[in-house]
């Protein structure tokens, strides 16, 4: 009885400290090939700077952190089964990441199944944050309400009155379009939408599209082209002159210097539009350290600004596990809640209703320098929700 | 819709024809000879256009030569992957030829990531086909125009060699009968590697033809290889004319369909390909394979 008792007591005594030796274990997930690996990829870089300065410091509640990272493919049933093991076999604390909407979605899914916190980095469908939002889930990107918002507020401030409305087939490009015509009449009452045009995810021909929108008189086009789709567009569109006589205002980011430096001399004229880091722009001393950090790790100046978003996810990780002092999802989750952290770009607060961070963006045109092979933004404005 | 802009969308529709037919008439070419589905030609075509790019904007070299080398590398690459791989497969059934071939997929796709990383590129121009052509009531952009030209160019080189030339008679009774050919002492496996190798340097031309117009990213292999094949198959599996009208079909149902009906733009391809297959099987211009 009593060796028995002495045997159980060591038992839990040896399960306890090997318990408290255990690494938190964060996991990662951002499109690592493929098309999405463009920005995937350095968003994972930001992702694990955040990792081992947290580690160089003792970790989270003096525990190590461990990193597991993998591969979502930009593909919401692979990023599913991919996070459901991450879960069940690899034991992870939390997940973060996440790039397109639909993976955000789907993500977002097995976390409320699953019960284990999931912060989105990048995904912006605003159903994240509202019909589709439950406990599990926050996000500490922009999301596309507050992205629309802004680009017809842009509408209103260049007197823009014939507007045509340029957006992607899927669930950011319907919801980036929502949040435009939700806000358009209040910002820019002016204006009118004459005419929508909804080319697919992955398109890489515009050729059906560009005689559209060049017929049409706009003076201005809302557009959520990101990325690939826009350079494609510009390609194709600029040979006819079409970005002489045409405001583009844009969400997608693509005023990122990752497509300034690659377009160069192709980047258009009158073209506005958004980034969530720019190298060459600091808010303050503590902006400035943290790009000099970043372009350390990955070796260069002209640093990507996906980096930034895996940064903040994790840093607010480790925040709400130190706040709620433990891993426990449920824990973390109300320590989410209201949260309020330090990141490089400004103090950041989770709304404790809406799990939405008001994380801002960079907003302005972009113009050439007499100095430089690429466009930079100037003036720049950083624009965030109150 | 207004004159102008049915010029505009027939003249796009044509473009984009000869730009697929470029990349379609390698994988056409393979198919009707060595009878292998290469699935690895969308990632040849991505090389091509990576290849141009390193060529032009790293190496500063112009742009003819860069789509020369697009060609040489893939050149390459393919008589590599034919002598040392792809050769021991052809007696094998079609379903190893096809996981082979998408093993080249997967490896050359992360080769990619090794030589060019993840970012985003673009080409320029060739310098005096940047801008438009001003027919009065429609501007033309000349690099599209040029396309125009090139494809029906490379169209007539395809059919001289193969219908008028003494290798391309060898190379039409390969696909016949290969074994009677290789009695009557012709180099077969030779005839193969020069066919697998001219078929992949088209796919690297094509790339690098295709460069200017789109952004460079991994991934722009995916959906090209579904085009090239339905183009190829609606012209008949291994008939030149048959993919160049194939290409032409495709072209114009693409362009007037996203116009017309934007909503079905994702499904037209196939629409257009289950439509063929309805009335015509075998392709608009293949043969009904009877008795094999």
């Amino acid at each position: 009885m009593k060796i028995s008792a002495i045997i159980v007591a060591a038992g839990a005594l040896g399960a306890g400290t090997a318990f408290a030796q255990q690494p938190v274990k964060i996991g990662g997930m951002y499109p690592l090939t493929g098309g999405g690996a463009v920005y995937g990829v350095p968003a994972m870089a930001g992702h694990q700077l955040a990792i081992e300065e947290l580690n160089a410091k003792g970790g989270i509640l003096g525990r190590k952190i461990e990193s597991i990272e993998r591969d979502d493919k930009l593909n919401p049933s692979a990023a599913s089964s991919t996070m459901k093991e991450l879960i069940t076999k690899d034991k992870v604390d939390i997940v973060l990441g996440g790039l397109s909407s639909a993976v955000g979605l789907a993500m977002s899914e097995v976390s409320k199944q699953e019960k284990v916190v999931y912060i989105a980095t990048i995904p912006k469908t605003i159903q994240m944050t509202t019909d589709k939002l439950h406990k599990y889930v926050f996000r500490t990107a922009s999301n596309t309400d507050f992205e629309g918002d802004t680009m017809s507020l842009l509408a209103g401030r260049y007197k823009l009155s014939k507007l045509c409305n340029l957006q992607l087939d899927y669930a950011y490009g319907n919801d980036l379009e929502a949040g435009i015509v939700k806000t358009l009449g209040k910002n820019a009452p002016n204006a009118k939408i004459v005419l929508t045009l909804k080319p697919k995810l992955g398109a890489t021909d515009f050729n059906p599209f560009i005689p559209q929108v060049m017929a049409a008189g706009c003076d201005g086009v809302l557009s959520g082209l990101w990325g690939p789709h826009f350079v494609s567009w510009v390609k194709q569109a600029k040979p006819l002159g079409f970005f002489d006589k045409i405001k583009w205002i844009s969400g997608g980011e693509i005023a990122s210097h990752e497509i300034a430096g690659e377009l160069k001399g192709d980047f258009p004229d009158n073209v506005i539009s958004n980034t969530y880091e720019l190298w060459y722009h600091a808010q303050d001393p503590s902006h400035k350290e943290f790009q000099a950090r970043l372009a350390k790790k990955l070796n260069t100046q002209e640093t990507p600004q996906w980096a930034l978003l895996g940064y903040v996810g994790v840093m607010y990780a480790a925040a709400a596990m130190e706040k709620a002092k433990s891993t426990e999802a449920d824990k973390v989750s109300a320590a989410l809640e209201g949260l309020t952290i330090k990141t490089p770009v400004g103090p950041l607060t989770i709304d404790p209703k809406s799990h939405q961070a008001n994380m801002g963006q960079f907003w302005g045109p972009m113009v050439k320098k007499p100095d430089r092979a690429y466009r930079m933004m100037d003036p720049v404005e950083y624009i965030q929700p109150k | 819709m207004t004159l102008t802009m049915f010029t505009l969308n027939a003249f796009y529709g044509l473009a984009l024809a000869m730009n697929m037919f470029i990349i379609a008439s390698g994988l056409n070419l393979i198919f009707g000879v060595l009878r292998v589905i290469n699935f690895a030609h969308g990632m040849f075509y991505m090389f091509g256009a990576y290849i141009i790019f390193t060529v032009t904007k790293t190496w500063g070299a112009p742009f003819l030569v860069g789509v020369l080398a697009s060609a040489a590398g893939l050149a390459v690459i393919a008589l590599a992957i034919e002598r040392l791989l792809l050769k021991n497969l052809y007696d094998k059934e079609h379903l190893m030829q096809l996981l082979f071939t998408f093993a080249i997929v997967l490896l050359m796709s992360d080769a990619a990531k090794m030589i060019w990383g993840t970012d985003q590129y673009s080409v320029g121009y060739p310098p005096g086909l940047g801008g438009a052509i001003n027919l009065g009531f429609v501007l033309l952009p000349q690099y599209q125009l040029f396309l125009c030209v090139v494809g029906p160019l490379i169209a007539i080189a395809m059919w001289l060699l193969v219908d008028r030339t003494r290798w391309g008679r060898i190379v039409r009774a390969a696909t016949q009968d290969r074994e009677m050919l290789s009695a009557l002492g012709v180099n077969v496996p030779m005839v193969y590697a020069a066919v697998f190798t001219m078929g992949s340097a088209l796919a690297g031309i094509g790339g690098a033809l295709a460069a200017p117009r789109v952004a460079l990213v991994p991934g722009m292999d995916a959906t090209i290889i579904n085009e090239c094949f339905i183009i190829v198959i609606i012209g008949g599996l291994g008939n030149l004319w048959g993919s160049f009208l194939g290409a032409l079909a495709f072209g114009f149902v693409v362009q007037f369909g996203t116009v017309l009906a934007p909503n079905w733009q994702d499904v037209l391809p196939y629409l257009l390909m289950l439509a063929v297959l309805i009335v015509r099987p075998w392709g608009l211009l293949g043969r009904p394979e009877a008795g094999r």
